[in-house]
């Protein structure tokens, strides 16, 4: 599903250039839950932003589902994270002023389903969730943990192959976390998703198939068979 | 494309950030509102005075200003001879000889105003056709005929003008024989007395001009041939409308002084708008990110912004229409030589619908383009 080979992600500022990916290689094979870890400032989220396009890599190649979409203008990876990827971020980036059914129901206004249909999937992904309760709440009246669920709601509303995670469960405690965690395990193993997730907590990572560890822009290992208990 | 419901509601995420976008759009509406009504009634109030079928002798050198002209008291009966093309009303030639001086009119009640008073015989009526007595008569000697908007021209209680009313004109008493209609025209605010009267309260032994209502307007060549033939009366030849099209034309710094005016105060607000609602958008540059993140395209989400924009303006819009119906439609503005009426007419709404929309449009690109010009990851993590 993921294949990324030597690349290598860096920033210029004025005079200095800051490389906080340098060299990486990484395989995700189909409907696999990888966490990705490391301390702060080792390069997770901006792995992520590559996999996830939202940015580009300086160099090497990320072919994701037979796209190579390391040559992808901005137009091109707009339309195809719209069509492949789901968002979740760790402060939920809900939109406050849409209620959590609109919020959900986002993704599908860039398809060209009908009114009825997107109700339809959007009713779908928030009953998933356990919220069909709460559609018409905006996310000021939601607990965190609640706001979390829409937004995992809202990124699997269009079925994209990939879920993007950066530590989803950052700021919630831990009962809510919990709930998310296993939610994201029966998406990957009841739905087929394959999920990226950015995470500093070992229990999170425990809730994966496998854990990778990151240290300045590089893979302590990538040993497909390790794996964290 | 982003859902309207989504701009809409951003709208009132800021309440006074709102009223500011509102008020500042409808002021300049409003503004330029009532720039354009001034203007066009101004306009079109000294473009309705002059008739195509009449020309005017005046005294050569006088040609901007009827009032300084000075001509013989025998040039209307010489010109009723010597042009052919006058059109005669049941036998009588439509030749005018007139006066027209510019003095001050004092009420019973001690009030005063500066007008145009113009000294007539009754055959101005077959000259100046749209004249229509609407109450009492045509002046007789020591008697005053007042325009319909007269009062409002001096500066006076419109009481203090009707029919049997005594006015002052230069200390002379008289009396107010009638009102007149003309519609549109500047000669709804003068005052008409009779010639002789004016002879005298204006101590001159000369008349101002002769009007001339020809057959046709292609007759006004006659009346340039006479002029130019007759040079020992010294003499030009005017049509009636581009004597008033100069007079617009007079008017014309004033015009653009309130162009200006109306573009200064839309510049601040300009200014003052891309401040707003560059607050408005950066307060929510994360939000733009992950908009784009979920795959709405850069343009989508501009155009939201602008949308939003347009929205608060057109708001402004219409609260300005309603401002501009309550405090300008109808009112009537003097001005130097006479007075005109303000009409918020469907030219003037529509212009003031374009300024909002374009106010909205030009007021939120600068702060929208630099609101989405941060990259994804960056804007993501702030
Ligand atoms: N847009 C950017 N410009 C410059 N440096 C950046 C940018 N994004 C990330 N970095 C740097 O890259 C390094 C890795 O950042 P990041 O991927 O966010 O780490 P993590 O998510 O593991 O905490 C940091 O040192 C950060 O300062
Ligand atoms: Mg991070």
């Amino acid at each position: 599903m993921i294949s990324c080979k030597a690349i290598t992600k860096s920033y210029t500022k004025g005079a200095n250039t800051v490389t906080p990916l340098e060299n990486l290689s990484l395989k995700v094979p189909r409907g696999e839950f990888l966490a990705l870890m490391g301390p702060s400032g080792s390069g997770k989220t901006t792995l992520l932003n590559l996999i996830s396009g939202i940015d580009t890599p300086t160099s090497g190649s990320l072919e994701i589902d037979g796209e190579d979409i390391a040559r992808f203008s901005r137009k091109q990876l707009t339309s195809w994270r719209a069509r492949k990827v789901g968002y979740i971020f760790q402060l939920y980036h809900l939109i406050p002023v849409l209620t959590a059914f609109e919020n959900v129901e986002l993704p599908l206004l860039i398809t060209s389903l009908s009114r009825a249909e997107r109700r339809k999937k959007a009713e779908e992904a928030l009953d998933l969730v356990g919220l069909s309760g709460r559609s018409d709440h905006t996310p000021g009246e939601l607990s965190g943990g609640q706001e979390q669920r829409v937004a995992i709601a809202r990124a699997l509303v269009a079925d994209p192959a990939l879920l993007v995670a950066d530590e989803p469960t950052g700021d919630l405690d831990r009962e809510s976390a919990t709930h998310i965690l296993g939610l994201l395990r029966s998406l990957s193993r009841e739905h087929g998703k394959t999920i990226v997730m950015v995470t500093h907590d070992a229990r999170a990572a425990a809730a994966a198939d496998r854990a990778l560890h990151l240290e300045k822009g590089k893979l302590l290992t990538t040993d497909p068979n390790l794996t964290v208990a | 494309m982003l859902p309207l419901t989504y701009a809409l509601r951003n709208l009132f995420r800021d309440k006074s950030r709102l009223a500011q976008t509102v008020g500042g759009s409808a002021l300049v509406v409003l503004l330029v509102m009532a720039a354009t009504a001034l203007n066009s009634g101004m306009a079109e109030v000294l473009s309705a005075s002059g008739s195509p079928r009449n020309a005017i002798l005046i005294g050569a050198g006088s040609e901007e200003s009827i009032q300084r002209s000075e001509v013989s008291a025998q040039l209307g009966g010489i010109a009723e001879v010597g042009i052919p093309g006058v059109s005669t009303i049941l036998g009588t030639p439509a030749v005018s000889t007139e006066i027209h001086y510019m003095s001050f009119l004092e009420t019973a009640g001690g009030g005063k105003g500066q007008g145009l008073f113009r000294g007539v015989t009754p055959k101005a009526l077959l000259v100046h056709p749209e004249v229509r007595i609407m109450e009492g008569t045509f002046p007789r000697a020591g008697e005053v005929m007042v325009g319909k908007l007269a009062w409002r021209k001096l500066g006076l209680p419109q009481e203090a003008l009707r029919p049997g009313k005594t006015v002052k004109l230069d200390g002379s008493e008289m009396t107010v024989s009638g009102v007149f209609a003309a519609p549109g025209t500047v000669m709804e605010s003068e005052i008409w007395t009779v010639l002789g009267d004016l002879y005298m309260l204006a101590q001159r032994d000369t008349v101002s001009c002769v009007v001339l209502r020809m057959e046709t307007s292609d007759d006004f060549s006659e009346v340039d041939l006479f002029s130019q033939q007759r040079l020992d009366l010294e003499l030009a030849a005017l049509r009636e409308t581009d004597y008033y099209a100069a007079l617009s034309s007079f008017y014309k710094p004033l015009r653009v002084m309130t162009w200006i005016t109306a573009g200064l105060v839309a510049a601040g607000a300009v200014f003052g708008g891309f401040n707003t609602l560059y607050a408005a958008f950066a307060s929510r540059i994360r939000e733009l990110a992950t908009l784009q993140a979920i795959g709405f395209g850069r343009v989508a989400v501009f155009f939201s912004l602008v949308q939003e924009s347009v929205i608060a303006c057109l708001g402004g819009t219409l609260l300005a229409s309603a401002a501009a119906m309550v405090l300008l439609d109808g009112r009537t503005i003097p001005f130097s030589i006479g007075a005109f009426t303000v009409t918020i007419s469907p030219q003037v709404a529509v212009t003031g619908l374009v300024t909002g929309v374009l106010l909205g449009i030009f007021g939120s690109i600068p702060p929208a383009i630099r609101c989405l010009r941060p990259s994804l990851p960056r804007a993501l993590r702030s």
